[in-house]
């Protein structure tokens, strides 16, 4: 019984722990710290190498930042349910991200964790009120 | 007894609710109307077909379309990511592996766990180092900082294209060649079976000489030299010299499944031949899967790279 027990949770923790793939690595995000961006879209990119999102959102004092945050290439985007109509300009939008190291208004999709950046499809993202569901 | 069920019961649903992959799986994009997708297939999952019975494999046939790893194995996370060539840099690595965050990646991707080391020579040790991976593992740097030649669009060519994303494949059996088309950024080999012997003194190409020969009804080896020296191996940044020779086994397990094991052997750069996948698991997909196309466009990359690689440099003390 003890063994299934530990089957089970290790089966768990091995399929919650496999991340896409990444074409690049995390190294210039922190990826201990999970941030919210709300706010309007700009623009949406779908191209290879990443395709990205560009946000304006007010910072606590209210002014206004011009984010750009990256997910990973259209095919893998594509493998977790996102396509080119995903985002389109005026979309007010709530999405976590993991932020650059320089502080810079840049970010990836993806929370704190073992898979910051590297698994878009962890990231909780709100599209015009509505939760983001492929 | 019951306690001890239901803990189990909690912990399986638990493990499963909060899973990322079943959360995709049950998201699995369809087209308007519900109707099939025809266009820009996306490969099962292995669980979709893990343990199905499959029908014999027939007579020297590779020809289909053949997806590498599935969706949910991580793509290459048992290929060339076993291998250590990932040395962690030991006091004083300038690249800053380690403090980039390798320990973050989690899983299998940071190669620590890993047994045997590569036997590299010297050169090759030398070269392994003069290569700076803007790829996941303990060896990568911002993108800004890499000399990937990835990164700036060049060739990806062989080996590199089945240590690094093999995804979905298409081989092509004609009387006197295999064809071997690769969506993953466009590339196609020829693979000769018409008995001629491999070039002597090549013009060096991206993607070599190759010459293929069935060893039995199930077993399909070719033999490439006349590598371009400017690629890597992989992702990692694993080197390779013009000696470069690398032997594919295409073994074909049954009419679904193909095991793919790719030899490295350059004594100039390792001491001895290596595996760069073992036995790595394709399987057979319908004649109608579309492939999606995923092409490296240089101006789309220097777009990227100035938006955002370049941006999110860490800021460096002034002199």
């Amino acid at each position: 019984m003890k063994f299934l027990l530990a089957f089970a949770l290790a089966a768990s923790g091995v399929i919650v722990s496999v991340p896409l793939f990444a074409h690049h690595g995390n190294a210039s995000y922190d990826s201990t710290k999970t941030v919210t961006v709300k706010g309007t879209v700009t623009d949406y990119m779908w191209a290879n190498p990443h395709v990205f999102l560009k946000v304006d959102a007010k910072d606590n004092r209210g002014n206004t930042l011009h984010w750009i945050i990256e997910a990973q290439n259209p095919l893998s985007q594509t493998e977790v349910g996102w396509t080119k109509n995903t985002f389109k300009p005026g979309d007010e939008v709530i999405v976590e991200i993991i932020p650059a190291k320089n502080g810079q208004p840049i970010g990836r999709f993806g929370v704190a964790g073992p898979t910051a950046g590297l698994a878009t499809q962890e990231s909780r993202i709100v599209i015009n009120g509505k939760q983001f569901k492929p | 007894m019951s306690k001890r069920w239901a803990v189990l019961i909690v912990a399986l649903i638990t493990g499963l609710t909060f899973s990322p992959i079943l959360r995709v799986q049950t998201a699995a994009p369809q087209a308007a109307g519900g109707e099939a997708r025809k266009w820009n297939n996306i490969p099962p999952r292995k669980s979709a077909y893990a343990g199905k019975k499959s029908s014999p494999a027939p007579r020297r046939d590779l020809s289909g379309i053949w997806d590498a790893a599935g969706l949910d194995a991580g793509i290459q996370v048992n290929g060339a990511f076993e291998h250590p060539a990932l040395l962690p840099q030991k006091g004083g690595g300038a690249e800053g592996g380690r403090e980039a965050g390798a320990g973050a990646e989690g899983g299998r991707l940071d190669e620590t766990g890993i047994e045997h080391p590569l036997p590299y020579t010297p050169v090759g040790l030398a070269a392994l180092k003069a290569n700076k991976p803007s790829g996941p593992g303990v060896r990568q740097v911002p993108a800004a900082l890499s000399n990937d030649p990835l990164d700036q669009c060049d060739p990806i060519g062989f080996p590199r294209m089945e240590l690094y994303e093999l995804r979905t494949i298409e081989l092509v059996q004609t009387a006197n060649r295999v064809i071997f088309l690769n969506g993953w950024y466009g590339n196609w080999r020829i693979i000769w079976t018409d008995g001629r012997e491999l070039p002597k003194d090549p013009e060096l190409r991206w993607n070599g000489y190759s010459v293929g020969k069935w060893l039995d009804d199930y077993t399909f080896i070719v033999e490439t030299v006349g590598l371009n020296a400017r690629t890597w191996l992989d992702h990692a940044g694993r080197p390779h010299s013009e000696d470069l020779r690398v032997e594919e086994r295409f073994h074909r397990v049954d009419h679904d499944n193909m095991e793919l094991t790719v030899t490295i052997d350059d004594p100039k750069m390792y001491t001895q031949p290596w595996l760069g996948v073992n036995k790595f698991p394709l399987h057979l997909l319908p004649s109608d899967f579309d492939i999606p196309e995923l092409l490296c466009s240089p101006l789309d990359m220097a777009e990227y790279n100035r938006q955002i690689s370049n941006a999110v440099l860490p800021s460096r003390p002034k002199k």
